[in-house]
């Protein structure tokens, strides 16, 4: 890959591994100057790493700053939707109610301190309440360094039980509308965050399709791969170079006012852009390890994007396979394993960012929660209230968030799912107001009134 | 005559089958593959709308065809597409008798890895969808394969797919809609798809059903979200299908519709309104299936998509009089099509976004490609986000534009690749696709180009004639080999926005 920035985050961050104690290696005078190349003349600001390459080396600290957003002190958002009904009683478990034993009696997990069971089937304890999956234990040592809480009996007002509703619902973050016209909440974010940020990675989803929450954002982008995104110019002779063929594309793409057309001219700019990342050299600091799962995968481009200082504000990532009607297991099985992996991702992406989890919040949500009884399939079928995890250095950790509703057969909803009693918007408000440096939640969330939870400080 | 003629075609194909699948098909090819036209000039007159008639009806005009259907004339072709027979272009049924999964049932396929199968089934899914000439059944073979989504990895559902693929979608995809509901709700796909085969009762008093596929049957597959149902329906409905399941106990039948009379759930029932007396069995989701297809919610929710599917656009008169057709003839598909199809406001309205296989099968039409529609084609497919058979969720691969503006790269990349000859298994000579037409210099070769790809005349995209001449004459001054440089520049007129929309 072509890669002509040379003097700094490019080249520089991805050669040496140790960079996190010395910061994007800006060594010389003169590399300073060779990076000022061309391209990032003509790019000029579209380019969040502009700034940073001129600035002088430091220190530790100002790492964290994202240069084109330091006036802004607003968190990096990395935002993972669970697709599918994550089914939150059976990974933030409710131990010390007798009704969810009693409900589950093959997918319960045994509570903290039942000596009958073998340690490995047991929960986590949180808080003497709840307690944590086994199969999330590596988000443990996390929830107890207070980097990571939990928000439980959280959702939506979907009454459908319908995926396709629920997700259309909380993406959209406003109650469905029929046209089906709706822009996603992030988009509504991005358009009234206060920062001045033209990266064309600004916001981007590690996905091949835009997730309806981006929906209607300028300058986001979808993408699997980012070291495929590029022109694949096939070797034939006397083909043109990918410059060239680039140009020709931006005239065909340069006036058009079709979605077509604007999806181009973005294309192209992210190209650019990440000509000057090297995925393939990126590696995870302080002996960070990401499960080679798809979500794995993206949370280390994220990473990399991170680290790359494009100006990345919020990443999206999906994860499906919470459906679980059907043997969804127990301490072990379905269930499970894909609460392993994120458990797992999660943990990686902590100890890779380090200091600078101090400015990112990692958001984790699904649509909805699974009913409290399992059924003669040993799965569970579509609920209402679930958990959400949120992580980073201005979440109030180490605490479930959130009013528990019980789950006594009066205090269930419908056909007996958990009740929900925190709007998952109230949670989302909050991390507006505190850490995305947006006093404008009303207008993300029009028509929801917010209710302070504390799960940001 | 006829009859004769076809068999002797298909032992001729599968004697043949080891050899077109390891690659020395030219033999068969020069006999059988259509012929690009002598001339790809647009004829006289309107061109326009008969272009957009072939990439709203099908996936789009192949050089001459546009020519071919204004002397046909547009009633004849929409009455002709609306009523296909089963005879094929004898280039295409060879290639198709040669896919094992196309001629097996479910487990006699065990012996293929299932990545296999999955790549014979998106292989005869392009294959048709480039070369068939009824090209409405291969769009709503498209439709309703979205519409009756399964999920190929889930388990080991890629067995029971072709069976689906074959009986469900394909042999009603222009039938009747309840007969297809009804072969979906049998089919062992979709059983296992969203565990209906384990939807038992837990007891003599009920209770515990599996309520995935129920759901998923009034939301996606009848109703509609809005359809008019509730969540107690969802448990009534899930409760009338428990013990519909997949035979697994005898050999012979295994992999088949079975009724466990064991894991039904006999008790009375209550759905949308209509009582089920106790004791049913397997009448009871009979029944069921009856009172949704006979729903008007049903006809309804199904006209919204048909008429976004060819409009591109919600349409509430148009929704209602297809509705109305679907009561009066028992949701009879070409009935309910054919008004739409012959109507002018086919032609008119907004640009619908070609998905990417829309895209792939379009460009492959338009080049007048040859292609086997083997895996390197496919991979381009999930590169562009579109691998068949692949969408997780019940509600199938999304029709709305902003759900694939992310895809644009990989469409470039494709069509690069494509008219570069760069994909094993699909082969573009644009150069001897111009012979015959004025293509001498760069400007006459951009408006031939242009013409033939966007079946439309060069007039009309002037600002795109003269960049794609442009970028040709300054290739010239470079003195690259002439292929090469057409080859470019169509790759260019693949990559345009416009190319991107029907």
């Amino acid at each position: 890959m072509p890669n002509d920035w040379s003097s700094c985050d490019g080249r520089g961050w991805a050669s040496t591994s140790d960079s996190l104690q010395t910061g994007p290696n800006m060594t010389s005078g003169e590399s300073q100057e060779r990076g000022l190349s061309r391209r990032q003349a003509v790019l000029g600001a579209a380019l969040g790493g502009l700034a940073w390459a001129s600035a002088p080396r430091t220190s530790l600290a100002q790492l964290a700053v994202r240069p084109n957003r330091a006036e802004s002190e607003a968190d990096l958002l990395v935002y993972v939707f669970l697709r599918g009904g994550m089914d939150g009683l059976n990974a933030v478990i409710p131990c010390a109610e007798d009704d969810y034993h009693r409900s589950r009696p093959a997918l319960r997990l045994a509570s903290p301190k039942d000596r009958g069971a073998a340690q490995a089937d047991r929960a986590i304890d949180l808080d003497g309440f709840f307690g944590l999956h086994p199969a999330l234990a590596s988000l443990h040592p996390i929830f107890e360094q207070g980097r990571l809480g939990f928000v439980h009996a959280v959702g939506s007002g979907d009454q459908t039980r319908s995926h396709f509703e629920a997700m259309a619902t909380v993406e959209r973050g406003q109650p469905n509308d029929l046209t089906g016209s709706a822009v996603g909440w992030l988009a509504r974010h991005l358009a009234l965050s206060p920062t001045e940020n033209g990266s064309p990675l600004r916001a981007v989803a590690l996905s091949s399709m835009m997730p309806d929450s981006l929906r209607g954002a300028t300058g986001a982008s979808a993408i699997t791969n980012l070291s495929e995104f590029r022109l694949d110019v096939p070797r034939v002779a006397g083909i043109s170079s990918e410059r060239s063929l680039r140009d020709t594309l931006a005239n065909l793409y340069g006036h058009g006012t079709d979605a077509i057309a604007h999806a181009g001219r973005e294309t192209l700019k992210v190209i650019d852009s990440l000509a000057r990342v090297d995925p393939a050299q990126y590696r995870p600091q302080n002996g960070a390890a990401y499960p080679a799962s798809e979500l794995g995968g993206a949370l280390k481009q994220v990473a990399c994007l991170i680290h790359a200082n494009v100006g990345l504000e919020v990443a999206c990532l999906d994860r499906g396979g919470w459906d679980t009607h059907f043997a969804q297991g127990s301490a072990g099985g379905l269930l499970a394993s894909q609460l392993a992996d994120v458990g797992d991702c999660l943990a990686a992406f902590d100890r890779d960012m380090a200091a600078r989890m101090k400015r990112i919040s990692v958001v984790v949500m699904t649509e909805f929660g699974r009913r409290l009884h399992e059924n003669s399939a040993l799965g569970t079928d579509h609920g209402r209230g679930s958990v959400m995890m949120l992580m980073g250095g201005g979440v109030r950790g180490g605490k479930v968030h959130g009013a528990w509703p019980g789950l006594m057969p009066d205090k269930l909803d419908g056909p007996g799912d958990l009740r929900v009693t925190t709007d998952y918007r109230d949670v989302l408000s909050e991390l507006l107001a505190k850490r995305l440096g947006n006093n404008k939640a009303s207008e993300v969330f029009p028509a929801h009134l917010p209710r302070s939870i504390g799960a940001f400080a | 005559m006829k009859v004769a003629r076809r068999d002797a075609l298909g032992l001729a194909a599968a004697a043949g089958a080891g050899v077109l699948a390891s690659g020395c098909d030219r033999l068969t090819r020069g006999l059988t593959h259509p012929a690009a036209p002598a001339s790809i000039a647009l004829p006289t007159g309107a061109v326009a709308p008969l272009a957009r008639l072939l990439n709203r009806v099908g996936y789009g005009p192949r050089p001459g065809e546009i020519e071919a259907l204004g002397r046909q004339g547009r009633e004849a072709f929409i009455e002709e597409q609306l009523h296909p027979n089963d005879e094929e272009e004898p280039f295409l049924a060879l290639r198709l008798r040669a896919i094992e999964a196309l001629r097996s049932n479910g487990l006699e396929l065990a012996d293929l890895p299932e990545w296999h199968i999955l790549a014979q089934l998106q292989q005869a899914a392009l294959l048709r969808a480039v070369y068939s000439r009824h090209q409405l059944r291969e769009r709503m073979v498209e439709f309703w394969t979205n519409h009756l989504n399964i999920y190929a990895r889930k388990g080991q559902l890629t067995y029971f797919l072709p069976t689906d693929c074959e009986q469900v979608i394909r042999r009603h995809a222009l039938g009747r809609f309840p007969d297809m509901i009804r072969a979906s709700a049998h089919s062992p796909a979709m059983l296992g798809y969203l565990d209906n085969q384990v939807n038992r009762r837990i007891d003599k008093s009920g209770g515990g059903a599996n309520e995935n596929y129920a759901r998923e049957l009034l939301e996606l597959h009848t109703l509609g979200v809005h359809g008019g149902y509730t969540q107690k329906d969802v448990q009534e409905v899930a409760r009338c299908l428990t013990g519909w399941t997949i035979e697994s106990r005898f050999w012979r039948q295994r992999g088949r519709f079975r009724f466990d009379p064991d894991f039904h759930d006999d008790g009375p029932k209550r759905v949308l309104g209509q009582d089920i007396a106790a004791g049913g069995g397997v009448k009871d989701g009979e029944r069921v299936l009856d009172i949704l297809c006979a729903h008007r919610s049903t006809a309804k929710f199904i006209s919204e998509k048909l008429v976004r599917y060819f409009l591109g656009r919600d349409d509430a008169p148009w929704t209602n009089k297809l509705a109305d057709v679907y009561m009066k003839s028992g949701g009879d598909i070409p009935s309910m099509l054919k008004p739409l199809l012959v109507s002018d406001d086919l032609l008119s309205g907004p640009a619908i976004l070609k998905r990417p296989f829309d895209f792939m099968v379009s460009a492959l039409r338009a080049t007048a490609a040859e292609t086997s529609g083997g895996r390197p084609l496919q991979e381009h497919l999930a590169k562009m986000g579109q691998p068949l058979h692949q969408w997780p969720m019940p509600d199938g691969y999304p029709q709305k534009t902003s759900a694939w503006t992310g895809t644009v790269l990989a469409r470039w990349n494709f069509a690069l690749a494509l008219a570069t000859g760069s994909i094993a298994g699909a082969t573009v000579n644009l150069t001897d696709l111009l012979k015959g037409s004025n293509s001498d210099d760069a400007s006459a070769a951009s408006r031939s180009l242009v013409e033939v790809i966007l079946g439309d005349r060069a007039e009309s995209n002037s600002g795109l004639v003269e960049l794609i001449s442009t970028h040709i004459g300054a290739r010239e001054a470079t003195g690259a080999p002439g292929e090469t440089i057409i080859a470019e520049a169509g790759a260019l007129v693949l990559s345009t926005p416009a190319f991107q929309w029907r």
